[in-house]
């Protein structure tokens, strides 16, 4: 790897000088698994990296009533610091009691040990339209919560945070801090599936995320794919076909819509064609998965 | 830039000077020659460089030297006490599961660790854990195999 220089700051200050060092090129580093790689062959060359890793809050996974940009009632959301591991989501037993859909998204993700480094922040700030967190974080209406240099913290929903393929809001020198998850009412359901070209260990051709809110006389849904455009994407016709029923052939129906919200590429590990067939089978896959939890309508 | 990193590797201290931009896996094998880790992709994709690394899988091609100050590591040479193989090892021999041995350093840091953590896995279990190690010789069938035999006693 070509040479740089390596901080690890303890202060979120400390950590904003480095990375705003006047012609030097700095990046974040948090697990390094995609930071690394892309060092090695040379599409980064940094001169210095700044480890995240240590910042105060960073390594947090707990229940906050930090409510605000969430939406929730205090104490119902989950916050996870950025440089959390994607293994420590996976194997956390409040994300699996309360937020399974987040620890399966986690759970499939690359191999045990890129879980074992990789973090949730590197998942989205790498913005990757696979992201495997990225269509459960969607469907769970996460907030990102950043840090400026000049203490400008703010808050964006998921859906704002990821702007282009490999692109996402930050601005220059700021630092995702952490992401909030609002807490779901007790019977929802949720689905999440990656399909890739090997049964594990690889980047997605297509995920779902699907959560359903069964209530008295309604179910509301929402529906997110990844890996079939630019972002990440949330499908807002097809939830709207389940609201009004889910049925066999409302399902079928709103997985066919579900590809109205995608501009799928070929690529390396799928044509386009395949791609397309395949977004309406995962959608379809998952709209059944939860519908057979469902009260039959 | 050097930084000075203290690190534990199977039980022994050391004290190194290391380079910002070496990663684990020089540091463990050119400056300690500690050479069970092999370095295979330098991608994250193979698992020929895993390790423990506070008593988990991580690939040592991916942790940069400095990021490894304060560590407790865990590689192969570790694993046999006082001349007799960790029962992992053996069971690896008993049932062929080393072909050419590229991959078995990282296979059997892998499966110590899922020992580790499950005593008792499933199939499925071991194969998920072994997931991110690669072997390009025995077509996984007697290493899973090899891991059952291990996971099956008391
Ligand atoms: C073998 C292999 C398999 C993989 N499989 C998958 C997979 O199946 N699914 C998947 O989604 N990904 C996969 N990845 C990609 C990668 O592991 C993930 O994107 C991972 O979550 C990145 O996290 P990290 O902490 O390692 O990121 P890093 O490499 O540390 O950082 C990634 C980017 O985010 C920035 N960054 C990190 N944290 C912050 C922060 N808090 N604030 C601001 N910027 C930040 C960095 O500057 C960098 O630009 C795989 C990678 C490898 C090598
Ligand atoms: S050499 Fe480290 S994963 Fe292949
Ligand atoms: S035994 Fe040769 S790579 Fe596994």
């Amino acid at each position: 790897m070509q040479p740089f220089d390596y901080y690890r700051p303890e202060s979120f200050e400390e950590a904003f000088e480095l990375l705003s060092q006047p012609r030097k090129t700095a990046v974040a580093i948090a697990g390094g698994t995609d930071v690394i790689p892309q060092t090695r062959d040379g599409i980064r060359r940094p001169d210095l990296v700044v480890d995240i890793k240590g910042l105060p809050g960073m390594r947090d996974l707990a229940m906050t009533s930090m409510a605000p940009c969430c939406g929730a009632g205090p104490d119902e959301c989950l916050y996870v610091g950025a440089a959390v591991r994607i293994n420590e989501i996976a194997r956390s037993s409040i994300v699996q009691d309360h937020w399974p859909i987040l620890a399966d998204a986690a759970a499939s993700i690359g191999n045990e040990q890129i879980r074992n480094r990789a973090t949730i922040g590197g998942n989205i700030c790498t913005a990757s339209p696979a992201a495997d967190s990225a269509p459960a974080l969607y469907v769970l209406d996460a907030s990102v919560l950043i840090k400026g240099p000049r203490g400008e913290d703010r808050c964006l929903p998921i859906a704002q945070f990821f702007t282009g393929p490999k692109r996402n809001a930050l601005k220059h020198a700021e630092i995702v801090a952490g992401l909030l998850i609002p807490g779901s009412p007790a019977g929802t359901l949720s689905f999440h599936e990656k399909l890739s070209r090997r049964k594990a260990g690889d980047l997605s051709i297509v995920s779902v995320a699907v959560m359903a809110f069964p209530s008295a006389n309604s179910t509301t849904w929402r529906l997110a794919l990844g890996a079939v455009g630019p972002t990440p994407v949330r499908a807002p016709e097809a939830e709207a076909i389940l609201a009004r029923g889910y049925d066999a052939e409302a399902v079928d129906l709103a997985a066919a819509s579900a590809y109205g919200c995608c501009s799928p590429i070929g690529d390396i590990r799928s044509s386009l064609d395949y791609r397309q067939a395949m977004v309406v089978n995962l959608a379809r896959k998952a709209i059944r998965a939860v519908v057979a939890q469902l009260p039959q309508a | 830039m050097l930084h000075d990193i203290t690190f534990t590797v199977n039980g022994d201290r050391y004290v190194v000077a290391v380079r910002s931009h070496h990663t684990l896996l020089q540091v463990l094998r050119e400056d300690l020659g500690i050479t069970s880790p092999k370095r295979g992709c330098e991608n994250g994709e193979c698992g020929a460089c895993t390790v423990l690394m506070d008593g988990l899988p991580v690939n040592s091609c991916m942790v940069l030297a400095p990021e490894a100050d304060g560590a407790v590591i865990e590689t192969a040479e570790g694993l046999s006490k006082d001349g007799i193989l960790h029962p992992l090892q053996q069971a690896f021999i008993d049932h062929n599961a080393v072909q050419c041995g590229f991959c078995t350093p990282g296979m059997l840091m892998s499966s110590k660790a899922l020992l580790d953590r499950t005593p008792h896995p499933s199939e499925d279990e071991i194969r998920y854990a072994l997931v991110g190690n690669l072997c390009r010789c025995t077509g996984y069938v007697r290493i899973v195999e090899a891991v059952m035999d291990v996971a099956e006693r008391e």
